[in-house]
């Protein structure tokens, strides 16, 4: 018996590296396509160097956000975070003065502030997530506006410059390296650290933690904190890489963020976290992009693609977890299924539908209007 | 007979008007099984949320070795030593059986002045006192909580519960409930070797085969009250049915 549960492993043992795989595959596809479609322009090393550039600005936030999802939360006010904090440390900078080297570590403190009001506001007030967060984002994007008004603080000092496009020579661009550097040390927070491990137990199983003894409350505050932070971060590399930083900037951040981390097997309904799939996520979505870019397809179309993919990976994530807990032997033996079939149906006509819009989107530009 | 080391008296729980509980007295003892049954809403749940600390009685005390204690809390009594394992078992399904064990209590090492996790000490100790303790060998200590069956789940959640070097009671509500017949005579092996180690089992169960099998005495609840306890050797099924539904009062 016991053999005939070690041949069936082999699918079974893949199983808990799905998270990465599933975006593995994905930057796999778009690697095969870009090597038959667009090869000379997509593997530049300008080219490469710009896809990293533009992943390390979300690494810091997709690291902190897949501590709050993984808690059964979400943070939908991080691009507000970052705008906010940026704005007010280039005022710090350009007003009042202040040197770089303190300016950047008061606004990531600022970040974790707005950070700590977001987990507060959810634990104390029991304000939902979604909506507490949502709320605050208003707040904090209209204290940025009321901030800045409509100025543009551009012209910063090389230390913020290189921060946000620096480049180790020979090497990878410095905010490749900060963007990194969060990701190992979420990595060895979630797995090293009491923060981690409650942060997964809370979301599996939040009476469950309760009752052993898991302050769940401060546990949750925590992530929303370093949620903050790592915006702020984001915020600060964001300043440097355009050299400039305005109240509406970063407006897509909170769904690009989410977007990476789901796509990255981190489950939106708790407990699961992969801190890998995360990166692995960032690197996807800003391959994506890119892609879409060298294929010259219009800006708008992107946020069609990241749409699809997110609502793709979902949905394909949580039929997977709904036969982890039916128990019926694995998701390869359930794609058999009739359901199975029906979602698999489903995926493809997705999958189509992106493809369709992709050839649309790329006639259409291709030679109307050459936008790139 | 040793004195009991549980002693519950004219323990009432009213919540509101609703009374769960009323004048119920309790005895358990070292070594000893001690079944917990009645019908649904009879208030064996209640009784021994009072017993766990989880609820405060209204009336009533609560005696540990022959000297009066009030738990203020369930974490009180898990430190006094009384510990129960729900039928939902609170297991985080996607930590590993040796997060589980250690949740909420992890043991650390100091790296650098930084306090981290010593996942390889608990995965040890994990195994440890699964096979010394409970003498049960997961198929796997690496994969998730939720990858295991039903009874090897309950294996670490008891485990975690024994870990703690003072446990003297330990209550065990409905752990059949969800198991099928391998597994089942598995956890009532599991009972009898906690109860040679000289813990108080207090054993909550729907399923009087079960109850015969394992305990040494049965006390009966009906509607909040306690209306016998009797010796499982001397007693049979029909009794111990006749007295949770009430029969032998209407005859």
């Amino acid at each position: 018996m016991s053999d005939a549960t070690y041949t069936k492993t082999t699918v079974e043992r893949l199983e808990p590296y799905i998270a990465i795989i599933g975006p593995l595959v994905m930057i796999l596809a778009i690697l095969i396509f870009m090597g038959i479609a667009e090869p000379a322009r997509y593997f530049r090393l300008t080219n490469i160097n710009l896809i990293l550039l533009d992943a390390a600005l979300y690494m810091p936030m997709a690291m902190a956000m897949t501590f709050v999802i993984t808690q059964r939360g979400i943070d939908l006010s991080i691009g507000s975070i970052a705008a906010l904090s940026a704005i007010i440390m280039a005022f710090l900078i350009k007003q009042y003065g202040f040197s770089v080297y303190v300016a950047v570590p008061i606004a990531i403190m600022i970040g974790a502030v707005l950070g700590l009001i977001n987990g507060l506001i959810i634990t104390r007030f029991n304000v939902p997530d979604l909506i507490g967060t949502l709320a605050m984002d208003l707040v904090y994007r209209g204290f940025a506006l009321v901030l800045a008004k409509g100025l543009v603080l551009a012209r910063f000092p090389d230390f913020l410059t290189e921060i946000g496009r620096g480049q180790i020579p020979g090497f990878v661009p410095i905010p490749v390296v900060i963007g990194i550097a969060t990701m190992i040390g979420g990595f060895l927070l979630l797995r090293r650290t009491y923060f981690g491990r409650y942060t997964i137990a809370i979301g599996s199983n939040p009476e469950a933690a309760e009752l052993t003894g898991v302050a769940v409350a401060r546990h949750k505050v925590y992530a929303y904190v370093l949620c903050g932070a790592a915006a702020a971060l984001a915020g600060v590399m964001l300043t440097g890489k355009l050299n400039a930083i305005q109240a509406t900037s970063a407006p897509y951040f909170n769904l690009h963020v989410i977007a990476a981390v789901v796509v990255g097997g981190t489950s939106l309904f708790g407990g699961r976290a992969a801190m890998l799939g995360s990166f692995c996520g960032v690197l996807l979505l800003s391959m994506m992009i890119n892609a879409l870019v060298t294929l010259r397809i219009e800006f708008f179309w992107q946020s069609v693609a990241s749409g699809v993919v997110i609502v793709s990976s979902v949905a394909l994530y949580t039929w997977m977890q709904k036969k982890d807990r039916d128990g019926a032997g694995g998701w390869m033996a359930a794609l058999a299924t009739p359901e199975g079939q029906k979602t698999l149906r489903f995926c493809a006509l997705l999958i189509g539908l992106l493809i369709a819009l992709l050839a649309i989107g790329g006639l259409t530009a291709g030679s109307a209007n050459p936008s790139g | 007979m040793s004195p009991p080391l549980i002693k519950m008296r004219a323990i009432t729980k009213r919540f509101g008007g609703v009374t769960a509980l009323s004048q119920v007295d309790l005895d358990a003892h070292a070594g000893e099984v001690l079944a917990i049954v009645g019908d649904n809403g009879a208030g064996k749940s209640t009784l021994i949320k009072v017993l766990t600390g989880v609820y405060q009685p209204t009336e009533g005390q609560l005696f540990l070795d022959g000297s009066e204690v009030a738990f203020a809390s369930h974490a009180d009594a898990i430190e006094k030593g009384i510990d129960a394992v729900y039928q939902t078992l609170a297991l985080a399904d996607h930590l590993d059986p040796a997060a589980n064990m250690f949740l909420g209590n992890e043991l650390t090492r100091k790296v650098m002045g930084m306090t981290l996790l010593d996942n390889k000490r608990m995965r040890a100790e994990t195994e440890r006192v699964l096979m010394e303790r409970l003498g049960v060998q997961l198929k796997s200590l690496d994969a998730p909580t939720e990858s295991l069956s039903g009874g090897q789940r309950q294996a670490v959640a008891i485990a975690r519960a024994v870990y703690h070097e003072g446990l003297r009671v330990l209550v065990m509500d409905e752990p059949t409930a969800a198991l099928g017949p391998q597994e089942t005579a598995r956890t009532l092996k599991l009972i009898k070797t906690l109860k040679a180690q000289g813990l108080a089992v207090i054993l909550i169960s729907h399923s009087l085969d079960d109850v015969f099998d394992v305990s040494d005495r049965i006390h009966v609840q009906r509607r909040g009250k306690c209306v016998g306890v009797v010796e499982t050797k001397n007693s049979n099924t029909q009794e111990v049915l006749g007295m949770i539904v009430g029969a032998e009062e209407a005859a």
